[in-house]
């Protein structure tokens, strides 16, 4: 008896043993080690890289980072705030309430880094360089695309669309904060991520951004969509604009006029007739002007609508006295942009009497198109000396402006927006040029930057009565990535 | 009244067993103590199932059948008494205290110890001296009760959970202590009955809690179940039912003195035109609510447990009921908790040296959840406009039956945002509406337990083996059912358009998943005693923990019927919006471990523990972690010099020395890891392939006192608890991607302090009364942390060397700016106005910026301690708990935000002395709807969060012997009676580091009985 309780002990003990140390070993659940991509990566992982990349360009509340999180700027893509409200074309709501006060100050320029609208923007793109560099770093590894069967036109095509994407995201960070950390690889280590948190200089990021839109042209193809049933992607004709407006913002005037020309030459963009089609939700991808644009799509799950509609239903974004008197009269572009009656900010919404509330409405966000470039390709020829050249574009504009319905189906008086005459004042045009690109991009994103790079934002806005300095040509580095850095990310001069 | 037939039931069986008695010799007598009668004592006839207990008065009846009976006496504390009958029918007895009472059996983790040779830190608290407190969570009865033990509720809605922090807070991570229920080491206990619990030991010190590891760096709290008993099969029913209400409630203004401050607040922001609120004050719809008191109700609780024990020398058991119920203070009935628990604890002998035994619950629970803390209905109570009222006018065209609250601010049907008048008053939902349509049921399906055998071998069974295996399985199912209510605004998806604001659409969230642990863990015992001067305890053992759990969830919208009938996924719409998600995770942990102890001459006692655990949570280099411990004592009370001073029963120096672990980290934390969810690829986490455990290295001295025959005793004890190789979850710079934190080994925390405890027992004449008091002294640092990462940022808090873990901090107000030469003089280029908050211009360059940011406060208590105090005479008893903290700090988001914020809120009527003018205040900005630096983290908001608090107070009456009845109990019990605290927060216990508006505690009124027989 007494041996078999023993041999009992005894079997207990051992298989207690060798069963369980294997169990210490499993693989986890759910989630991708670095081996599982390389032994045995999917074609699904690969396209779904790419288009995850595209994320961080959309208007969806919550879209990147979950939970209401507006102390950390993240509820939703800053860049209305970054440029049309710090422009004061645009102001948080009709009349001063202290809902979020970080707006304003952004307007009225008493911001300080902790402000949330920095670091909401920094995260976004940060967040879309680290998907971009993820799908790179898959795609440009051979053995991988080999193993998923992913045949070289379709690879070309969604490299080119990360190199883009990575380009794209580097161009708004130096626009905003000068000299920014370069990160071109996910980090083997933790300890990398912090050797990586390092600033470096605006040149070097922009012969960054140069070269990877370089790559990118050279691999996508040569058609208007590089995916007829997926026209929301990057094209070719994106990467061309985008190296145009990389130059513009360096002023590289003859580089700017080469590279429209290239972009001429694919025939794939010109202005529509009616102001509107480029924002209107039901024309999507069947204008003629939009280049680059995030789609956004309704019903999805996880969301994919646009959320600016539900966050202009609570009464935000509205437009300045200034900016609606920047409209000369009768101009049918001002209630496109903004509807003072009906409060209906159209071209954030994708229409002139819907989505207003809707925090999934499908009105995409519109970063590039046609009109933009041209009004690029007529600031080159003004400082070129080519003064008609740059008249012309200006008033082919206008006149498109002038032959648009307007909003409210009234007919537009005869007489509004004539044509500039000619002239050979560059200063004179430039004031044109300058006064067209306000009206013509207003609550699009731009003007910020505009007033930057012309040296006009501080007597801009100083005329408006703000206390804009001469620190604000750049914003300050957020305060919690150069606290979470311990210190290697440094701070801008002034802040 | 299902509860009522159970009680006539069990009282009928027990007629039964009474009236059947045979008739045989019987034998009555008093038991008394030096003191007098002594009731409760458990008389046996030896060799037999036969048994008794002493009435009220000591009295005792039994009758044996045995030839030449021997009765056998025991009480607990007091020596075990064997009386042969020898024909007499009349004994009565007087017990004699023992002097070795402090030789309790002590449960010090897989085997247990005299509690005189115990060389840690252990504290037990016995539950038959907590019965006389009411409490909901079994780990609220260690509230007040240990020194260095803080129990903390995290808030005050019906089945909340319960915090508890032994010595302080180690880690940045977990410091949740592991709890161990029958050799079954759980996370979580609110699953248990009250009245189940026998005793709950805590584990203090590395010495004491080595045993367990990997897991004990935070402590172990060992929890016993009552066992049966031999004798008589006795029944004990206890029920009690009582009321809740809501105390403390902030002061918030009135309709009026709402309007004249919004007026002012107007007039000091940068407007232009005419002040609305002055042409608005006085109109004819205003209401003035005090949604405070809308939203509060009395709250009812009621509590049956019915427990019978028995056995025989060969089987005992143990077999109950326990049913609570609890519904809150807040109105509709929305939050409320049940729980159901079902125990049968069972331990047979199957031969001399064979026993197997089962200790078994099942459980089920169900919580009614409100949002009870962070953005809560109380939160909402806080801040909407006293204007508003809770009922729409039934003639309103926008009111409806379904849905007759207010929403917002003077709606009507026609056009919402063109006028300006509705947006004067801020959106904030109707809490009333919340609470009315919430919906939120979660389900707990729980069984808990063990089975397990032992085998004594060799001639005395030195030698003991035991197996031990444990299943903690659980079914959870989440239903939240989100009805559409509330007036619309115009927004809304396509189809949506039209609805209310609130839930638009209507949906309902269903979570289903299980978890089980199951936990196998194998001991060998050799306990022998040498030549009566040597004692030897020596243990090896194995433990083998797997845990998997998993869940699948989904949610539908647009329901067309929103009635209970139709709260079925398959009954929503089918078109968008639909979700589904499942997921699951695992981790498995397998250990050794040995323990030895040698006690000479009951004087000198060392003691030493060692465990390697191996944790799936780390890497193949680092799996293994290694965690020792030694302790020693010396009982000087018993060496020959101290023999003769008599007032010293005890006396005992106690040092301690080990290791213990952590390992609560997220699963495969040491992997860099992709995610693809939803179908978005994107960098999870970036691993650390050199993590391993964070452990916690601790030194305790400690000394035990006894005075006059130990009815005075004393504890003392200084310790050291330095946790190195935190397990510290490091936000990456965002320049990688919005990565979770990688977890490093970074930093090092140490905790030092003193604790004492105070126990006095005594009794004069028919009055026996007992005090115990303890008190603990804690200092919490941050002494070390990663190169990388200097500090760590919170919302509010950050961490950094020299300092307690997230200690608060921000800016220092240090007053209010009276006048612009004030501005001018202090800064430069600044737009603060007068009436501003002033704060410290650290680096004095005249710039308010974050490089002026200072520690502001510690969310660490220094000080906690507790007082509880019992007496009874003759029928009458009273007992009482008092307990607090001192030296704690907590960041009152809620106040910012009611008082301070710059939307139009309703404020507390601190808000009226907001300073107006120069030499106003220094204390309270100016009023405005722009900011008055109120926006800013800073130490206005940081509070004193200390308090004290009269716990628990219990009166009760017993009659004695009534017919067949062993004893009846009435009793009336309060909690949290009263509460002294400078904190201006709804509830200065919560746990959040952040107090956005937390559910409070509320103060209770029960009424009970207990009836044994």
């Amino acid at each position: 008896m007494k041996y078999i309780y023993k041999s009992i002990i005894i079997i207990f003990f051992f298989t207690a043993i060798a069963s369980c140390t294997k169990e210490l070993d499993n693989n986890p659940i759910g989630l991708l080690t670095a081996n599982q991509v390389d032994s045995s990566p999917t074609i699904t992982t690969l396209e779904s890289s790419v288009s995850s990349a595209y994320l961080p360009l959309k208007s969806t509340l919550n879209g990147i980072i979950p939970g209401w999180q507006w102390g950390l700027g993240t509820v939703f893509r800053n860049d209305i705030v970054l440029q049309d409200i710090a422009s004061n074309d645009m102001k948080k709501k009709w009349s001063a309430d202290g809902d979020q006060v970080w707006m304003d100050q952004l307007g009225d320029f008493s911001f300080t880094s902790e402000n949330a609208a920095f670091n909401g923007i920094w995260v976004y793109d940060y967040e879309g360089i680290s998907r971009a560099n993820l799908a790179i770093s898959f795609l440009t590894n051979s053995e991988i695309v080999q193993k998923t069967g992913m045949d070289e036109a379709r690879k070309n095509q969604l490299l080119g669309e990360a190199y883009f994407l990575r380009a794209y995201y580097y161009f708004d960070l130096t626009n905003n904060f000068g000299d920014v950390p370069l990160v071109l690889s996910s980090p083997a280590t933790f300890q990398e991520a912090f050797a990586l948190a390092v600033r470096v200089s605006a040149d070097e990021i922009k012969a960054q951004v140069n070269s990877d839109l370089t790559a990118a042209k050279e691999i996508l193809p040569n058609v208007k969509y590089s995916n007829p049933s997926e026209p929301w992607r990057v094209s070719k004709g994106t990467v061309i604009a985008l190296q145009a407006k990389v130059a513009l913002y360096s002023s590289d005037w003859t580089t700017v006029l080469s590279t429209i020309s290239e972009l001429d030459a694919l025939g794939f963009y010109s202005l529509n007739t009616n102001y509107f089609d480029s924002f209107d939700a039901n024309k999507e991808f069947t204008d003629n002007e939009v280049i680059f644009a995030y789609n956004h799509t309704t019903g999805n799950t996880p969301q994919n609508g646009n959320g600016l509609a539900a966050v202009a239903g609570w009464g935000f974004f509205k437009p300045t006295d200034d900016f609606i008197s920047a409209f000369e009269p009768n101009d049918p572009r001002l209630l496109y942009t903004f509807d003072v009656p009906n409060d209906q900010a159209s071209k954030i919404l994708g229409s002139t009497i819907d989505y207003k509330g809707n925090d999934d409405s499908p009105g995409n966000k519109i970063y590039i198109r046609y009109a933009d470039v041209l009004l690029w390709k007529a600031e080159a020829l003004n400082e070129t000396g080519d003064y008609s050249g740059a008249v012309t574009i200006i008033n082919q504009i206008r006149s498109r402006a002038r032959n648009t319905p307007t909003a409210d189906g009234s007919i537009s008086p005869v007489g509004i927006l004539l044509d500039r005459a000619s002239s050979t004042n560059p200063t004179e045009i430039k004031d044109w040029l300058m006064s067209e690109r306000r009206v013509e991009l207003g609550f699009e994103s731009q003007r910020f930057n505009d007033l930057k790079r012309w040296g006009t934002a501080k007597s801009v806005l100083t005329s408006l009565g703000r206390d804009f300095q001469d620190k604000n040509y750049l914003f300050p580095i957020p305060q919690r990535d150069i606290d979470k850095s311990g210190g290697t990310i440094t701070q801008n001069a002034g802040y | 009244m299902v509860k009522k037939q159970l009680i006539y039931n069990l009282l009928f069986v027990a007629m039964l067993l009474f009236g059947s008695s045979l008739i045989a010799q019987t034998i009555t007598g008093v038991v008394s103590d030096a003191s007098g009668a002594m009731p409760g004592v458990n008389v046996l006839v030896k060799g037999t199932n036969i048994g008794t207990f002493t009435d009220f008065d000591g009295k005792y009846t039994i009758t044996s059948l045995t030839t030449n009976p021997v009765l056998v006496f025991s009480y607990i504390g007091y020596i075990t008494k064997e009386i042969p009958v020898n024909g007499m029918s009349l004994i009565d007895v007087v017990l004699l205290e023992d002097s070795q009472s402090l030789d309790e059996v002590v449960l010090v983790g897989y085997s247990s110890r005299k509690k005189s040779t115990l060389t840690g830190a252990v504290s037990v608290v016995e539950m038959s001296d907590m019965g006389k407190t009411r409490i909901p969570n079994v780990s609220q009865a260690l509230q007040g009760q240990v020194a260095g033990v803080q129990v903390t509720s995290s808030t005050g809605a019906p089945g909340d959970p319960i915090q508890i922090r032994i010595r302080g807070e180690g880690t940045i991570g977990n410091n949740n202590p592991l709890y161990v229920v029958d050799g079954i080491p759980s996370r979580d206990i609110t699953f248990l009955n009250q009245n189940d619990i026998k005793s709950m030991t805590v584990l203090k010190d590395a010495a004491a809690a080595a045993i367990y590891g990997s897991r004990a760096s935070n402590g172990v709290v060992l929890i016993t179940t009552k066992g049966g008993t031999i004798g008589k099969t006795s029944f004990d029913v206890n029920y009690y039912t009582g009321i809740q209400s809501v105390s403390n409630l902030p002061h918030m203004l009135n309709a009026d003195q709402y309007m004249n401050t919004l007026e002012k607040a107007w007039n000091n922001s940068n407007t232009s035109g005419s002040n609305p609120y002055t042409t608005d004050k006085g109109r004819a719809d205003f209401s003035n609510t005090n949604w405070l008191n809308e939203l509060f109700e009395l709250g009812k609780s009621q509590n049956l447990q019915l427990t019978a024990t028995g056995g025989s020398d060969k089987v005992q058991f143990l077999m109950s009921l326990g049913f609570y119920n609890q519904d809150g203070i807040v109105v509709y009935n929305n939050d409320k908790y049940k729980r159901l628990n079902y125990r049968t604890n069972l331990n047979v002998d199957l031969t001399d040296r064979l026993k197997i035994g089962t200790n078994l619950q099942l459980s089920y629970s169900t919580q009614d959840k409100i949002a009870s803390k962070g953005e809560s209905l109380i939160r909402f109570a806080l801040l909407r406009a006293p204007v508003l009222s809770v009922f729409k006018d039934v003639n309103d065209p926008t009111y409806s039956a379904a849905d007759p609250f207010t929403d917002m601010p003077f709606y009507t049907t026609t056009g919402y945002d063109q006028d300006l008048q509705r947006k004067m008053y801020e959106m904030v939902g109707n809490p009333i509406a919340a609470a009315y349509f919430s919906n939120d049921v979660r389900k707990i399906y729980k069984t808990f337990g063990n089975v397990y055998g032992e085998y004594a071998f060799l001639k005395d069974k030195e030698l003991k083996f035991r197996t031990n295996l444990g299943i903690d399985l659980s079914f959870f199912h989440n239903k939240a059912f989100n009805p559409n209510y509330g007036d619309d605004d115009g927004g809304g998806n396509g189809v949506d358009q039209g609805l209310g604001r609130q839930n638009r659409p209507n949906s309902l969230n269903e979570e289903r998943g299980e978890a089980y642990t199951i936990t196998f863990n194998n001991t060998l015992n050799y306990t022998k005693t040498f030549n009566e001067k040597h004692d030897l305890n020596m243990m090896v053992g194995s433990e083998y923990i797997k845990n998997y759990e998993s869940s699948i969830g989904a949610s539908r919208s647009r329901f067309p019927y929103t009635t209970s009938e139709f709260r079925y996924l398959d009954y929503g719409g089918s078109t968008s919006n639909l979700w589904n998600s499942g997921s699951a995770s695992e981790w498995a942990l397998f250990s050794f471990f040995s323990s030895a102890s040698y006690v000479f001459d009951s004087k000198y006692m060392v003691t030493a523990n060692m465990r390697a655990d191996a944790s799936s949570r780390f890497s193949k280099n680092n799996q293994w972690g290694y965690f020792p411990s030694i302790s020693a004592g010396w009982k000087i009370s018993d060496e020959e010099f101290l023999k003769d001073v008599d007032w010293l029963s005890n006396l005992k120096l106690r040092a301690s020395w080990g290791k213990l672990g952590n390992q609560e980290i997220p699963n495969y934390a040491y992997l860099t890891l992709v995610s693809q969810v939803d179908g978005i690829v994107k960098n999870n986490r970036f691993g650390n392939a050199d993590l391993k455990w964070e452990s916690s290295t601790q030194s305790n001295i400690g000394v035990d006192f006894g005075l006059l025959n130990n009815k005075l005793s004393m504890s003392a004890e200084y310790f050291v608890k330095n946790t190195t190789d935190i397990l510290l979850p490091i936000g990456l710079p965002s320049v990688v991607g919005d990565v979770a934190p990688t977890i490093v080994n970074a930093g090092e925390v140490s905790n030092k302090g003193f604790e004492f405890s105070l126990n006095y027992k005594n009794s004069s004449k028919e009055f026996h009364y007992a005090i115990n008091a303890n008190l603990a002294i804690l200092k919490n640092n941050v002494e070390k942390l990663h190169p990388n990462v200097p500090n760590i940022q919170g919302d509010v808090t950050r961490t950094e060397v020299g300092h307690p873990l997230n200690a608060y901090y921000g800016y220092r107000m240090i007053g209010i700016y009276q006048n612009q030469a004030e501005i001018d003089s202090y800064l430069t280029g600044s737009n603060a106005k007068p009436g501003d908050i002033k704060f410290k211009d650290v680096n004095n360059d005249g710039v308010i910026n974050s490089s002026d940011r200072m520690f502001l406060g510690s969310p660490i208590p220094k000080l906690t301690y507790g007082l509880s105090l019992s007496g009874d005479y003759k029928g009458f008893d009273v007992s009482m708990l008092l307990q607090g903290v001192n030296g704690v700090d907590r960041y009152n988001q809620g106040k910012q935000i009611v008082n301070y914020d710059t939307r139009p809120f309703n404020y507390t009527t601190d808000i009226l002395g907001a300073w107006n003018g120069e030499g106003t205040s220094n204390t309270i900005p100016r009023v405005a709807f722009e900011d008055n630096g109120s926006s800013k983290i800073s130490s206005i908001f940081v509070e004193d969060a200390s308090y004290f608090r009269l716990k628990n107070v219990e009166i009760g009456y017993t009659f004695k012997s009534l017919k067949g009845i062993q004893n009846v109990r009435f009793y009336v019990s309060s909690q949290n009676l009263f509460t002294v605290t400078k904190y201006s927060g709804l509830d200065p216990e919560s746990t959040d580091l952040m107090d956005k508006g937390t559910y409070p505690l509320s103060t209770s009124v029960l009424f009970g009985v207990n009836v044994k027989f």
